[in-house]
């Protein structure tokens, strides 16, 4: 307050380097107008949109703010990709999930940092009969589901030779069939 | 301790977002009086994506993607009041008026990448925008969400930015994939392009023989004179950080009874 007539009147603005402040009409608060470069809030204490980081070390060591690090599986034109402090992807996209994008999400299986889309993340796709307890997931890494008993194939879509009947959902049961009679 | 709105002026302002907070240009006639410019509203700690001017409540209404909710406040000088705070994502787009007790849901299925949306009140039509790679579209129903079309899909990659102008019945949008400005009328189909190789559009407002659009490039609200298809202004901000949204706060209404006030 300048009317004051003392010379504590005018205070520094409680912000980083040259930015400039305002104090809010009724709260008196004061709040930082012209944060540097990729920092914003009252105090100029966090990132941008799209930035990550801790620019005035508020919870730990100063960490600048950066760009959104979500293995390139963010949309550019996307807004709140990552969490402004830790990091934390948030719209992860081509089926990739995780802190950083880094892995499948629930359901689907390949490599999420493959630099091709198209071979990034695949549908795990199992079948429902062949499949303990009709799980949609599968592991990761290979995508194998998890097969009922006797039942093969990665996507467990098949009898092990020898056996028949995956539409049971039980598993597969063995043929039976009688050896004299048999081609093999 | 809550922010509150530092009053505007009277006449036709626009509003915009960036960061944590909204601001004003104030038009003379339809030119922007750049060294007035300023912040009508401190949101410090939020990121204000959405805005929307209620032109009969004089009510400025944002969207917000951190603690996500949808807040209203009065232009001439009002504390925020969140409209609502419950269900939502990843609000972007935004037109005003809404009443939270009246929330539903209009529109639930073939919608990937949302962005924007316009009504046209006295005809009771919807417009809006969807930014999805694999098949952008602008699409149109009646305000009910009946009647529900795909009005353009075509020669479209990152339709950002949509408006609609009342007074010419023009649907204007901006494509940051294709770096045009175009516009139609809804019922003609009259395609036309406004404008080419403009950069990164994000929001999308008209005001008379104007279009204003912001830029994720540049940094800046930029004024396109729509008859001449040429850009005759651009605000650019000290802060230099994304704009978002931006909305014409009308001083006059523009005539015409609200469909929705019928019922």
């Amino acid at each position: 307050d300048a009317t004051q007539g003392t010379s504590g009147d005018c205070k520094p603005c409680p912000c980083p380097a040259g930015a400039t402040c305002a104090v809010v009409p009724k709260t008196r608060e004061v709040v930082c107008t012209n944060c540097p470069t990729g920092t914003t809030g009252k105090r100029c204490e966090l990132c941008d949109d799209g930035f990550f980081g801790d620019p005035l070390g508020q919870s730990g060591p100063v960490r600048a703010c950066r760009a959104c690090k979500c293995s390139d599986n963010i949309d550019p034109n996307a807004v709140g990709n990552c969490n402004r402090e830790t990091g934390e992807c948030l719209k992860c996209i081509y089926n990739t999930a995780g802190f950083f994008c880094d892995r499948c999400k629930e359901g689907f299986y390949g490599n999420a940092l493959a630099a091709n889309p198209a071979d990034k993340c695949k549908p795990c796709s199992c079948s429902p009969f062949g499949t303990v307890g009709r799980q949609t997931s599968c592991s990761q890494v290979t995508g194998q589901c998890q097969c009922l008993p006797n039942v093969s194939e990665r996507d467990c879509s098949a009898c092990q030779p020898g056996f028949f009947n995956l539409q049971s959902g039980d598993g597969c049961e063995r043929c039976n069939c009688n050896p004299i009679g048999s081609t093999n | 301790t809550r922010p509150g709105v530092h009053p505007l002026p009277p006449g036709t302002h626009l509003l915009f977002s960036q960061s944590g907070r909204i601001e004003h240009i104030p038009l003379e006639g339809y030119d922007m009086i750049k060294d007035s410019a300023k912040a009508v509203l401190h949101l410090p700690e939020k990121v204000v994506i959405g805005v929307a001017y209620d032109c009969l409540e004089k009510m400025v209404y944002w969207t917000e993607i951190t603690s996500p909710s949808i807040s209203k406040a009065n232009i001439q000088g009002g504390a925020p009041v969140a409209v609502i705070r419950s269900d939502l994502e990843s609000p972007e787009g935004i037109v005003a008026s809404l009443d939270g007790s009246h929330r539903r849901v209009i529109i639930d299925s073939g919608l990937v990448n949302p962005r924007a949306i316009v009504t046209d009140p006295p005809n009771g039509n919807l417009y809006w925008s969807d930014w999805n790679r694999e098949a952008p579209k602008i699409e149109t129903s009646y305000m009910d969400g009946s009647n529900r079309r795909v009005l353009v899909k075509d020669d479209l990659t990152l339709p950002n930015a949509l408006t609609y102008d009342s007074q010419s019945s023009l649907l204007c949008w901006a494509d940051a994939g294709t770096h045009k400005m175009e516009c139609m009328h809804p019922g003609r189909g009259d395609r036309r392009v406004i404008m080419e190789g403009i950069q990164y559009p994000f929001g999308i407002t008209t005001y008379g023989k104007n279009i204003y659009y912001t830029d994720w490039r540049r940094d800046a609200v930029i004024e396109v004179d729509r008859y001449a298809g040429r850009e005759s202004d651009e605000f650019q901000p000290q802060k230099r950080t994304k704009i978002y949204g931006i909305a014409t706060a009308y001083a006059q209404c523009p005539s015409g009874q609200n469909y929705c006030a019928v019922n």
